[in-house]
């Protein structure tokens, strides 16, 4: 019987993040630490005709000044090498690093970027998606086909696309050709700044050859790798030690501040912090992209629809990150959750003179999904028949085909997640109740588990505490504080307060695929399975000879060894490590995982980095709104939230995800958004970007349902991105039912709102 | 300029410049790093503390002007164990990340001081100054109300006896 699996236990670092001890990149001090500071372009696109540090280097405090001519020569990047580290000739965004200075004091690190002398050309900026595929528009990267890539994924790129994908099922004009009505919509997507309260920060150090790296990272050995492609050094010359996170949602997979850190720390041979200003860390952050998405759906008479098209293009900023990998998405979720007849797919990812852009929970998957969304709420409008119906009539059952030929086993999971909303809010009430300017909506989606391979070590205390290894930290979400904790516990029959998680260190751990993609309590979590189920096997081996009986006799439990054919027999779990492990040596196991294949049609998806779904997850989400006619702003009376997590393993750790993950939706949906003119940012502080607040949240209703897998620890799959994917398209279609005009675009600001009000009476 | 602080209950002389804020003096100076640095511009409350009860800004508070107040950080109501608001946050599921958590737990520390028996509205409008990214809210307002609930019991409780 589970002990702590399935209970609400609390989190494991509470205590020391509650009282302030907790340590974060900021809080760290070295004898001698100096503090760096960044000059960046203060335009989005031009040539650098002047470059003089010369002043700035005679200022008082200052320890070194760096340059593209103190870095190696390369562009490097996450998957397509496009990236330099500081800009060289030229700035292609307003941001784009140029220099950076160590001293003894931030202030005097920031009084030299001040004073270097920076001449640059400007040229008009390639400002967005529609200036960058114009015909003869300036190339941004006009050496683009010669950089290189990660083998084994295919980038077909041309202009400035960095990446195009596209497929085609026969008979979509047809489909077309024979249409009975054709619906068609274009959806308009901001950019979402992810927002985290800490901003980014590393502390460097260069001794005995070797980079030594401190930052709250989510993916410690993505960034080795991107550390040791810009000092054109080997991966194990770095050493990436993950600090406490204060929150990263995306945003903290790639490089930061850290290879300009690390110059300055091999050129000063001192310790190095470099945190970014919030101004500097939203400017330079790889938010949530831009998105324009395209749907044309043809329907016959019945109103099923009969042949899609799906065009959705994604501003990739200046330089690449993550993004480049997520082409495949377009494939898998063209169709959202429902029968649609044949699709011609498209995804394009285009370089505009803009900061660069990358993941951001959910990543790519949120436009494409709320397109979908609200582009079935637009069908059903046009039908005449009810949105909840329509969806029901046309959602997968189970064993029904994704694009790319996965078969989805368990679809039907969606029909019992509207069954369980239907009990606590029946949809004719909510829609019969709504007040004047009041709108509801409901919509339904598949997520995915990021399916990277994970490693974990669990090490026997002498005094029956476990330690577990990994290379991946608890970016908040309580994946390793509440699951991996819980997992292990209950796994060697230890109290959870026993079980202590260490902080990811590329020099300890084995690789990991980091704390991304709703991953850490699936993957870490199984290979701390495998790897307590390792130590379980070594304790019982170790006792048995002390019991005088077989290893197969003995089970454990409450931090003892119990015969289980003499239930009155036990010794302590520590009588072992005193005794024992001076005949068996010390108690460590070790364990991993890697996501099995998953079957799919390869003739679709030839070259993408992600060519299936992995481990499926299935979502339901209604939301009730009022619409304020005098100000356009929103108010989410009720929303409810009913998710398939396979097992939860931590309620309350679960309850967390839901709640958090739909607020950070429902503030894409309401009023966060980056306005980017003339290739610059509108907002660019946490006063004019509006993050949500305590008094803009409503209690999230959340029902989670369990089908435990057969590969997850306990069955658990994962969590925590889903919660943000359908908010913004469920919040936006509530609206749309209150006002009764089409609005297209996100976010749905008050302006955006007064405007569409305006467009309802003069129609 | 060198200023007499009283931090925790501790008087600390510390040499400052004019336009120095509390922060830095609580971060740099005292080696106080509870109150956290999230944006210096008085928006996302990671950096509050208290004066004379009132929670506040460090990262826009001037520290000339904190001389001759009482100043309270979280290292403060730490000292003896977790206080009932800190108890409850852990318990409830109130932390995420937790670089918010210090400040946050200062805000509510003051407002129960003021106010024992807060309604959800009181605690969602006295959190008007601190963001938390991570959690949507809805665990710290709980928390709160768990906490003051736990003081009001415990203060009938030593009533009663």
């Amino acid at each position: 019987m589970p002990e702590v699996i399935g209970r609400s236990v609390p989190r494991a670092d509470g205590p020391g993040k509650v009282t302030g001890q907790t340590l974060y990149t900021a809080d760290i001090e070295h004898k001698g630490m100096l503090h760096a500071a960044i000059l960046r372009s203060p335009t989005p696109a031009g040539k650098i005709v002047r470059l003089n540090a010369d002043k700035a280097r005679q200022m008082p405090g200052v320890k070194a000044i760096v340059t593209a001519a103190d870095a190696p020569d390369v562009r490097a990047g996450w998957a397509l090498f496009d990236t330099p580290m500081f800009a060289r000739d030229e700035v292609l965004f307003e941001g784009e690093p140029i220099a950076a200075v160590a001293a003894t004091t931030l202030a005097q690190s920031r009084a030299a970027v001040a004073a270097i002398e920076l001449e640059i050309q400007e040229i008009p900026p390639v400002g967005d998606i529609d200036m960058a595929l114009a015909e003869g528009a300036r190339l941004i990267h006009p050496k683009l086909a010669q950089y290189g890539s990660v083998p084994g994924i295919v980038f077909n790129r041309e202009g400035n696309v960095a990446c195009k994908y596209a497929h085609e099922e026969p008979g979509v004009d047809d489909a077309f050709a024979r249409a009975d009505r054709i619906i068609e919509d274009t959806y308009d997507f901001g950019r979402q700044y992810q927002g985290y309260l800490e901003p980014k920060g590393t502390v460097v150090q260069y001794r005995d050859g070797r980079y030594t790296v401190q930052s709250g990272h989510q993916y410690v050995f993505n960034l080795r790798d991107r550390l040791a492609q810009f000092l054109q050094i080997k991966p194990s010359d770095v050493r990436v030690q993950g600090m406490a996170i204060g929150g990263g949602f995306g945003g903290k997979l790639d490089f930061g501040p850290e290879p300009y850190a690390a110059v300055l720390a091999k050129a000063t041979g001192k310790p190095v912090k470099l945190i970014f200003s919030r101004e500097e860390d939203l400017i330079a952050a790889t938010v949530r992209e831009g998105a324009r998405v395209r749907i044309r759906s043809a329907l016959d008479k019945d109103g099923n629809i009969i042949g899609r098209e799906f065009f959705t293009d994604h501003d990739n900023g200046a330089y690449s990150g993550e993004l480049i990998l997520m082409a495949g998405l377009a494939l898998m979720f063209c169709r959202g959750v429902y029968r649609t007849g044949p699709i011609r797919t498209q995804f394009r990812l285009i370089y505009t003179n803009t900061s660069p852009t990358g993941a951001y929970r959910g990543v790519s998957g949120v436009p494409m999904i709320s397109a979908i969304e609200c582009h079935m709420d637009h069908i059903a409008r046009e039908l005449g028949v009810d949105p909840r119906a329509y969806r029901l009539a046309h959602t997968l059952n189970n064993n029904e085909k994704l694009p790319n030929g996965q078969m989805l086993h368990d679809a039907a999971i969606l029909r019992e997640a509207y069954a369980e909303i239907e009990k606590i809010a029946p949809w004719e009430e909510m829609k019969r109740t709504k007040k004047p300017l009041e709108g509801v909506a409901i919509g339904s989606t598949v997520w995915l588990t990021n399916p990277l391979p994970a490693s974990a070590t669990v090490k026997l205390n002498e005094d029956g505490s476990a330690h577990v290894l990994s290379g991946t930290c608890d970016i908040g979400t309580g994946a390793m504080a509440q699951g991996v904790v819980g997992i292990v516990a209950e796994t060697l029959g230890l109290d959870p307060a026993n079980v202590h998680i260490v902080q990811p260190d590329t020099d300890v751990a084995a690789y990991d695929g980091g704390s991304q993609g709703s991953r850490t309590t699936r993957a870490v979590g199984r290979a701390a399975e495998h790897a307590a189920m390792d130590v379980r096997q070594k304790i019982l081996d170790a006792a048995a000879p002390l019991m005088q009986t077989e290893a197969a006799r003995l089970t454990l439990s409450g931090g003892k060894i119990h015969d289980i054919e003499d239930p009155g027999k036990a010794i302590g779990l520590t009588d072992i490590l005193m005794m024992g492990a001076f005949a068996s040596g010390p108690i460590v196991g070790t364990g991993k995982h890697a996501e099995q294949p998953i079957p799919f049609d390869p003739g679709c998806a030839v070259g993408l980095a992600f060519p299936t779904l992995p481990t499926p997850t299935y979502h339901v989400h209604m939301a009730k709104v009022a619409v304020c006619p005098m100000t356009g702003n929103v108010e989410v009376k009720r929303y409810i939230v009913a998710q398939e997590v396979g097992k939860a393993l931590n309620p309350q750790g679960i309850s967390g995800q839901i709640q958090g993950g739909v607020a950070q939706g429902i503030g894409y949906a309401l009023h966060e958004g980056l306005r980017v003119r003339d290739g610059r940012y509108m907002e660019r502080s946490l006063e004019a970007y509006r993050l949500p607040l305590a008094v803009d949240i409503p209690e999230v209703e959340a029902i989670i349902l369990e089908h435990p897998a057969d590969e997850g620890p306990f069955g658990a799959k994962g969590t925590a991105e889903p919660p943000i994917v359908l908010a913004p398209a469920v919040i936006h279609n509530a609206i749309y039912d209150a006002i009764g005009v089409p609005l297209n675009s996100i976010p749905l600001t008050p302006e955006r709102i007064l405007e569409a009000l305006e467009r309802r009476k003069s129609a | 300029m060198k200023i007499n602080l009283k931090v925790n209950g501790i008087l600390e002389e510390v040499e400052i410049e004019a336009s120095t804020v509390l922060l830095d003096v609580l971060r740099d100076k005292l080696h106080l790093t509870g109150a956290k640095e999230g944006c210096r511009e008085g928006e996302c409350g990671a950096c509050t503390v208290l004066i004379d009860g009132q929670p506040v800004d460090s990262c826009l508070y001037s520290a000339a002007a904190a001389a001759n107040t009482e100043i309270e950080t979280v290292e403060g109501i730490s000292a003896n164990g977790l206080s009932a608001i800190q108890k409850a946050m852990v318990e409830e599921g109130g932390i995420q990340c937790g670089f918010c958590t210090p400040g946050i737990v200062m805000t509510l520390t003051a407002l129960l001081r003021q106010n024992a028996d807060p309604t959800p509205k009181d605690v969602a409008a006295a959190l008007n100054g601190n963001i938390c990214r991570c959690t949507g809210y809805s665990r710290i307002v709980s928390a709160t109300l768990k906490a003051a609930k736990n003081a009001m019991a415990q203060k009938a409780g030593d009533a009663h006896a």
